[in-house]
């Protein structure tokens, strides 16, 4: 390992080094005017951004042990800092000015530890990254806010967290017993899980250990049974932090998900593919059903990410057998889905953020109620936020939703499950018309209904650029997805070292043309 | 630029000028922008009026998919994969599009006393929505790229949804939300079949190239020299090219198990049912026409019902002539029972608005008839009501409001001598409900009489179509019995005191009714010059295609 291979991980290591500056510039400035905690921390996130930058696509580089950089880990670090940035402004006057030093560090930490999922290739170090987002967060649940609810659920989050965790090492465990290595995929040479995997029937031993890793990641995307942590959860923290746990373990968790997933290539038997299926479409029901008959909005949002969990469990079960176009590729959409969803839930939160009545941030919908009269930017983005959620043009949740369906119907008759991801998808549809109401509802109470108790305006200036810069940024990505959708294409071509069924992965729309008629179309 | 992305998006222009105008003068610009919208889209007529003498013979092709004033480019496009700005108009869309500008502009006349209103504030809010639903409103019409056609039908529902929930009745909330989710419901159906149809296409296209061995791509249906490799979302390709045709409708091609062509015509019609709307899904109109403020109820009843027969014959039909044929008595039935049941709820009514939205429930059940026979007279004559109910009926939602500005309730059974206390009005009323009721010589007679002909004219085919034609005419009767006696209770008998001191139709709601009046009788009069010159054609040729293509597959 040399310096020059310790340079690709350079927004990486801003991350870490800027964490550690901005704990002690958190623990120096607490007499001071200037709070500096919080504006450090966005540098911080910009200049990683600008590292990305300028590092560019990593080309599969397997010169650090345990990590191995591909176009997912460039994917994943352009949409982790940039939501990550939104939400450092989100966050900005969050925690009292003592503990603002640390609040900004594990933030800074959590992210960290996106960027490191994304690019482990070992079963430890996947391990120990996922723990490195989750812990943080458990820390930031309770310095959020002076209130005992904010104690009981960090308490909640981190004891089915711990647990969680324990679940998911030991289906790691037993991984590495099947496979006799830790590595996921094999670079160059050598064993590897995908290795052992592909090609012949999954072992139990195998099997086991994928059931435990999916329950133990359930619970970090909030999918059904595990999502009953979700609605206390959100409901205790603070609405800004509660904006990044939407996203950022949703993230990681679906970046584990989809290694694991790609280590088994996506051929799995028949009893799992069934158990990820029911899962998704139990997912997306409960979650809307509960989501119905909320009358706190955080709540109410709580469910809808369990909701948007099960949407992007049909991406997941689709996969990227179909390849090509963001229309086709399971995957692809899933991470081009996960980024808009990470945006648009982090601005509807930071609209709640931006309101306080009397000394209480705002939580209710009676609390909400003819916001729009009093302020009528800031009803918009939420609004904007709230479409998109709903998956509504000219919104980029649109967008996100009919690449993630698409792709199901993508799927052809070669495929032995194609009927099932069908049906699978049209639940999924008629479900976002069911999450339709309670999104309306939303909207429907700041812009129509009589202002009962108005809402103040609370914290300063960031949050509010934070709601505008999501909630235009969804009108963007409606009007020009097209750079988003392939950057998440090329990600997940390069999910495989050595890629056997995805031959028809070409770049080139006309490479495939002048081959012999029979690989015209290689879904079907 | 084209001249209908000119049109489509003048309304939005003036939208955003609107948001930057003093507060006085903000409906003048909407109103400016509405009449140069409705000018320019006069506009369109002068290739018509070209090739006047051969108008069937050249303008309208020699066969379906001949189109005006195109305008195509890429939009959001990918690995086999693209969706297209594309726009045009032919003998379908060129009438209703014209008919949009149109009640676009009186209903902005009709917003310009917004100051009077019970709920008025809001002003900007109030134009530059109003201008943005024109906008979506004018995009569904012309735009002949499936996604773009969905996405312009989806954003309409945004404005619609705010104008009838800010400025509407008492019970906005209610009625907005279920506007709302009944149409959304409707188009949630509608993405299904939307995102089917792509891959059916894709697939449809591929076994052609594998079959003719052509690795360069099929020939387009339509498009003289234009090749295609993969799948597509262009409307009239879908229509018109026989290898997409000959898979979508034949038997062997199942959608989950079902048959696709009958499957995808069922869920675009009950999307485009719920818009018409056709009982039994017609339950969110009479609540949104009583709440939304008189404009709106105009632009309603004008333009947005007449989105859902629009879409049976853009899409539906010429897409999936197999699916059509399989349903055409269910269809046939529901229009009858629209027919009925709209006319008897009218009947039943004391308020004047419901009394209204709900002969429109009535009106349009002859419009799906019409269409369902699939006959030239039915077509023609579905096409037509729909162009005369789009008169008549914001005509007879702007008598309402402007009484109702004067009254401030709708109770029928209230009013009564109202001729007396205001002849003009009382004059323009009369030739409104005249109209919609069906008198000969105005609008309403010709589109019924001929979607009546047209299913008597089905009866070679469908056994069911002579009973179905009974029925419906006795429709006729039940719309006369409502009208008449509406007319009776409200213009008619002795001048109430109550109502007494009330002023007749001001000059501006005289210039609004006037132009409704005259076309009321000019499309009575004279039909062929002002609608069916223009449709025929079209109509004609896409039900030559429909069945020819019900022909190879039966």
């Amino acid at each position: 390992m040399t310096l020059d291979a310790l340079t690709q991980l350079g927004p990486e290591f801003m991350l870490l080094i800027g964490a550690c500056i901005v704990l002690i510039v958190g623990a120096t400035a607490a007499s001071q005017r200037v709070q500096w905690a919080s504006p450090v921390a966005l540098v911080v996130v910009l200049l990683a951004i600008l590292a990305t930058w300028r590092l560019g696509v990593p080309e599969g580089d397997t010169s650090i042990p345990g990590l191995w950089l591909t176009p997912l880990t460039y994917y994943v670090r352009w949409i982790t800092l940039g939501i990550g940035a939104l939400v450092i402004l989100a966050n900005w006057h969050q925690p009292s000015e003592s503990e603002r030093g640390e609040y900004m560090a594990m933030i800074l930490f959590s992210l960290l530890g996106v960027l490191l999922t994304a690019s482990a290739n070992d079963l430890v170090v996947l391990f120990f990254t996922i723990e490195l987002v989750s812990i943080p967060t458990y820390v930031l649940i309770a310095l959020s806010r002076q209130d005992a609810r904010a104690a009981e659920s960090s308490v909640k989050y981190f004891f089915l967290g711990a647990m969680s965790a324990a679940i998911l090492a030991y289906g790691l465990s037993f991984l590495y017993g099947a496979a006799g290595t830790t590595t996921i995929q094999t670079v160059g040479s050598g064993l590897s899980v995908a290795g052992h995997v592909t090609g012949a029937p999954v072992s139990s031993t195998a099997l086991v250990g994928w059931l435990l890793i999916f329950a133990g990641l359930a619970f970090k995307v909030a999918a059904v049974p595990l999502h009953v942590y979700v609605a206390d959860v959100y409901e205790g923290a603070a609405s800004p932090i509660t904006g990044m746990l939407g996203f950022v373990p949703k993230l990681a968790g679906f970046i584990a998900l989809i290694k694991i997933f790609a280590a088994f290539d996506w051929t799995l038997p028949q009893s799992v593919f069934w158990l990820v299926w029911i899962v998704a479409a139990v997912t997306m029901t409960v979650g809307n059903t509960l989501a119905l008959i909320q009358r706190n909005v955080k709540r109410m949002l709580a469910y809808s990410s369990v909701a948007h969990t099960g949407y992007m469990l049909v991406a997941l079960l689709v996969g990227p057998v179909a390849g090509e176009g963001p229309m086709r590729d399971g995957v692809a959409a899933l991470l081009f889905y996960v980024a808009i969803y990470g945006t648009m839930n982090l601005g509807a939160f930071a609209a709640l953020t931006a309101f306080k009545t009397g000394q209480r941030a705002v939580e209710t919908l009676d609390d909400i109620a003819g916001l729009a009269a009093r302020a009528p930017i800031a009803a918009l983005g939420l609004a904007v936020c709230a479409f998109s959620l709903m998956g509504f043009p000219p919104t980029a949740g649109f967008l996100g939703k009919l690449y993630v369906f698409g792709s199901a119907f993508s799927l052809g008759e070669s495929h032995p499950f194609h009927q099932a991801v069908i049906a699978l998808a049209i639940i999924g549809v008629i479900n976002s018309a069911i999450g339709a109401a309670y999104y309306l509802r939303i909207v429907s109470t700041i812009y129509v209904r009589a202002e009962d108790a108005p809402a103040a305006p609370a914290s300063g200036r960031p949050v509010r650029w934070c709601l505008a810069v999501c909630s235009i940024a969804m009108l963007i990505l409606f009007a020009w997805p097209s750079q988003l959708a392939s950057q998440a294409r090329s990600a997940t071509v390069a999910l495989h070292a050595t890629p056997t069924r995805y031959h028809a992965v070409s770049e080139d729309p006309d490479a495939a043309n002048d081959t012999s008629p029979d690989d015209f179309d290689p879904g079907h | 630029m084209n001249i209908l992305t000119l049109i489509v998006f003048l309304p939005a222009l003036g939208a955003l000028l609107c948001l930057v105008v003093p507060r006085p003068h903000v409906r003048t610009v909407a109103v400016l922008f509405a009449t140069l919208t409705f000018l320019v889209s006069l506009s369109l007529f002068g290739s018509f009026f070209g090739g006047a003498e051969n108008a069937a013979g050249s303008f309208f092709g020699s066969s379906y998919g001949t189109l005006h004033n195109v305008e195509r480019a890429d939009w959001i496009t990918g690995q086999r994969f693209a969706i297209e700005y594309f726009l045009g108009v032919d003998g379908l869309s060129l009438p209703l599009l014209i008919l949009t500008t149109l009640v676009g502009l009186l209903a902005c006349l009709a917003s310009w006393n917004f100051d009077q209103w019970k709920i008025n504030k809001g002003i900007r809010a109030y134009f530059i929505l109003f201008l943005l639903l024109e906008t979506g409103m004018l995009g569904v019409f012309v735009s002949l790229d499936f996604f773009l056609f969905y996405i312009f039908w989806e954003v309409m529902l945004l404005p619609m949804y705010f104008l009838i929930g800010v400025w509407g009745g008492p019970r906005r909330e209610y009625a907005a939300i279920k506007f709302f989710l009944f149409t959304l419901a409707g188009s949630v159906l509608m993405l299904v079949a939307l995102v089917a149809m792509y891959f059916y296409s894709d697939s449809a296209i591929n076994s052609a190239m594998i079959a003719q061995g052509t690795p360069g791509g099929i020939e387009s249906g339509y498009r003289d020299g234009a090749m295609l490799t993969h799948g597509t979302f262009d409307l009239i390709e879908l229509a018109v090219n026989p290898a997409i045709q000959n898979h979508f409708n034949a038997a062997s091609t199942v959608f989950l198990g079902i048959r696709f062509a009958p499957l995808m015509f069922m869920f675009l019609f009950i999307g485009f049912a719920i818009k018409l709307p056709c009982v039994p899904f017609h339950t969110w109109l009479p609540d949104a026409h009583v709440e939304a403020p008189t404009p709106i109820s105009m632009i309603l009843a004008g333009v947005l019902l007449k989105m859902g027969g629009y879409g049976f014959l853009r899409l539906c039909y010429p897409i999936f002539p197999a699916g059509a044929l399989d349903w055409a008595f269910v269809l046939a039935v529901i229009g009858v029972v629209s027919i009925l049941y709209g006319a008897l709820c009218a009947m039943a009514q004391t308020d004047f608005k419901k009394l209204v939205a709900y002969s429109s429930v009535s009106h349009m059940g002859y419009v799906l008839l019409g269409i369902a026979v699939m006959t030239e007279a039915g077509f023609q004559g579905a096409m037509f009501q729909m162009i005369a109910h789009g008169i008549s009926s914001p005509m007879c939602f702007f008598l309402v409001g402007v009484i109702y500005d004067r009254a401030h309730h709708r109770e029928i059974n209230r009013f009564g001598g109202l001729w007396l206390t205001m002849p003009r009005y009382g004059t323009m009323a009369t030739i409104g409900f005249f109209a919609s009721l069906g008198l000969p010589g105005l609008c309403g007679f010709i589109g019924e009489v001929w979607v009546l002909l047209g299913t008597f004219a089905a009866g070679s085919k469908f056994t069911w179509a002579y009973p179905m034609a009974i029925l419906a005419a006795s429709g006729v009767i039940l719309t006369a019995g409502y009208i008449l006696w509406l007319i009776r209770r409200v213009y008619l008998g002795r001048e109430k005191e109550e109502y007494a001191g009330y002023s007749d139709a001001s000059a501006r709601e005289t210039f609004i009714l006037v132009p409704m009046a005259v076309l009321c009788i000019a499309l009575g009069v004279l039909p062929m010059q002002t609608v069916f010159n223009y449709t025929n054609g079209t109509l004609d040729l896409m039900l030559q295609h429909i069945v020819g293509v019900i022909g190879m597959v039966s």
